[in-house]
């Protein structure tokens, strides 16, 4: 985790708040570090988080945990981490003669079920997440359950509509946030320039719009306006939405620059860059 | 204008909060709701978007028991055994039937929170159809509904503000507290109206319209500004000093007088006489002959 991010977004492994959505979104650049981030701090905070991890490996994630001071295998050991390997199940929907010995629950399989027909929707995916998360053995020693997808985009290209995917993400609030106070990240990756008059149905810029409309916290990362810079390697905006009190802010923005590190990242105020000053 | 719509005046009125990603339209929303309580109405929420406790978040006191949440946030789509209220159920039959299951003898109030969700999941002419139903039907006395502009195509977002009486569009201010809402009103007779103002919206949801900026296609009228005031010297020409200004000949505008006095030479004056030997070019067809100079 990210101290500087903590501090940035009021949270601490101690204290987080509950129910929140996080959309973690990027334009032309790679968010996902910020994954990694949330993954280790709702770890440390020592909550049961539900990961699906559909776009790369199981050691890929581990390996940059450890770095960041998590052991992945422990956590999956203990049962506090429960963890869908996405590119390994969705071989065994392919080719059912694989054992399926990705998820402890056996249902890993099943969750991946969009792949044979992408317009059955997500369903099956919901319940692999209820599921893993609303499971009472052990639960008592955990902390909220948190639900962390990375990431939504590549169910775009794998054929899933638009509208299957913000059902499914409405439906993990409803479960895990909302039902059993926990917490949800998910990112969502646009590869295009925001088109403003947008009049195309499908697509990666409506998906994000969608969820930008449900959440409550979003991270926007892209890379600086001005170009390339050795030392920062972009921008992001994090903008908080529906707050409770209703302090007569609609939504507070604030703008950072970060710079990813071998072992974490730093996050500074635009132009105070150490290399700057 | 933004008020009267909060006092809601006319029945039969169907508004439509518009809002995008940039200006949430909810809690604009929220006070359609404290003020449709203030009236003692009876208030009936299609809760898709948001749940019980952060809607009613806000509303105080016993209008509590006069907001009835119909809850389609839990199980919109029917994923679980018992839905309390499906997408599917948002049809005239249903709706009366549920308004008419709890609100006794007050005139009802429907809200839809949101409309995008419905119009994600059912064909825009089925949601249309509904909906003009509702208003014509008598169940609910005014229906207001959030849409989320930014997620339909402008086929479906017009389509469905042609129904609406008065379309309000959010778009976020120039500071962080106000928001600026864009207003069309469609009367009985037809008269369309339409204006811009500026607002902000305190803690128990009570609207303060801080400015209007009226509408777009008058011509905003600026003072001229005096260019011969707060000078050191002086610019300007008193009456008598004008009447010579005027008088004055400019010397090469050409009056008739000073033509005649030009071109006819007075006596003592030098004579030109000319003969064109056999070089010149003496053309009898000059153009420029004609010129009267």
């Amino acid at each position: 985790m990210f101290t500087e991010l903590n501090s940035i977004l009021n949270a601490s492994p101690d204290t987080i708040t509950q129910g929140e959505f996080i959309l973690i979104s990027d334009r032309k650049s790679d968010a996902s570090f910020l994954i990694h981030h949330f993954l280790t701090f709702y770890l440390k905070a020592r909550c049961r988080v539900c990961f699906l991890g559909l776009v790369q490996s199981f050691n890929h994630y581990h390996a940059v945990s450890q770095r960041l001071g998590v052991s992945l295998l422990q956590a999956k050991e203990k049962g506090q981490l429960v963890f869908l390997e996405g590119l390994s199940e969705s071989l065994s929907v392919l080719s059912p003669r694989e054992t399926n010995t990705g998820s402890h629950l056996g249902r890993g399989g099943e969750a991946m079920d969009f792949l044979r027909d992408p317009a059955i929707g997500l369903k099956s995916l919901y319940e692999f997440v209820r599921s893993s998360l609303s499971s009472s053995d052990g639960a008592e020693e955990w902390g909220p359950p948190v639900l962390l997808v990375d990431d939504l985009s590549v169910l775009l290209s794998l054929g899933v509509s638009v509208g299957a995917v913000l059902d499914f993400s409405h439906y993990c609030r409803v479960t895990v946030c909302s039902q059993l106070k926990g917490n949800v990240a998910m990112l969502a990756r646009c590869d295009g320039e925001e088109e403003e008059d947008d009049g195309d149905d499908e697509g990666s810029e409506r998906l994000l719009k969608g969820l930008t409309h449900q959440c409550s916290l979003t991270l926007h990362v892209q890379g600086l306006p001005t170009g390339y810079c050795r030392d920062i390697h972009g921008q992001v905006e994090v903008c908080w939405r529906r707050r409770r009190q209703c302090e007569g802010k609609y939504t507070q923005k604030k703008l950072f620059q970060y710079k990813v590190h071998d072992k974490g990242a730093s996050f500074f105020a635009p132009g105070t860059s150490s290399a700057v000053l | 204008m933004l008020t009267e719509l909060l006092q809601g005046a006319d029945a039969g009125g169907f508004v439509i909060i518009q809002d995008s990603i940039r200006c949430s339209g909810r809690h604009l929303l929220k006070s359609f709701i404290n003020a449709a309580l203030h009236r003692e109405e009876a208030v009936h929420v299609l809760g898709f978007e948001v749940d019980e406790e952060e809607l009613k978040d806000g509303v105080k006191g016993s209008a509590i028991d006069r907001v009835h949440f119909h809850n389609a946030y839990t199980d919109p789509l029917g994923w679980t055994d018992h839905p309390a209220f499906t997408v599917h159920q948002f049809c005239l039959e249903e709706l009366t039937h549920l308004v008419k299951q709890s609100s006794h003898s007050r005139p009802a109030t429907l809200v839809i929170d949101s409309l995008s969700w419905i119009l994600r999941h059912r064909s825009p002419t089925a949601v249309c159809k509904t909906l003009h139903q509702l208003r014509k039907g008598g169940a609910v006395r005014a229906i207001i509904a959030l849409l989320h502009a930014d997620m339909h195509q402008k086929g479906t977002e017009g389509s469905v503000c042609h129904l609406a009486t008065s379309v309000i569009t959010i778009a976020p201010g120039m500071n962080g507290d106000q928001a600026v809402a864009k207003i069309t009103k469609r009367s009985k007779s037809g008269k369309v109206m339409q204006d811009e103002e500026i607002f902000n919206i305190n803690e128990d949801f009570t609207v303060i319209v801080q400015s209007k900026l009226g509408p777009k296609n008058t011509p905003t009228e600026e003072k001229e500004v005096d260019p011969t005031a707060n000078l050191t010297f002086n610019l300007r020409l008193s009456d008598t000093e004008r009447k010579a200004k005027e008088k004055l000949a400019l010397p090469f505008v050409f009056s008739k007088e000073k033509k005649t006095a030009l071109l006819h030479s007075g006596p003592g004056s030098g004579r030109i006489l000319y003969e064109p030997d056999s070089n010149d070019d003496y053309d009898q067809e000059d153009p420029d002959d004609d010129l009267d100079v």
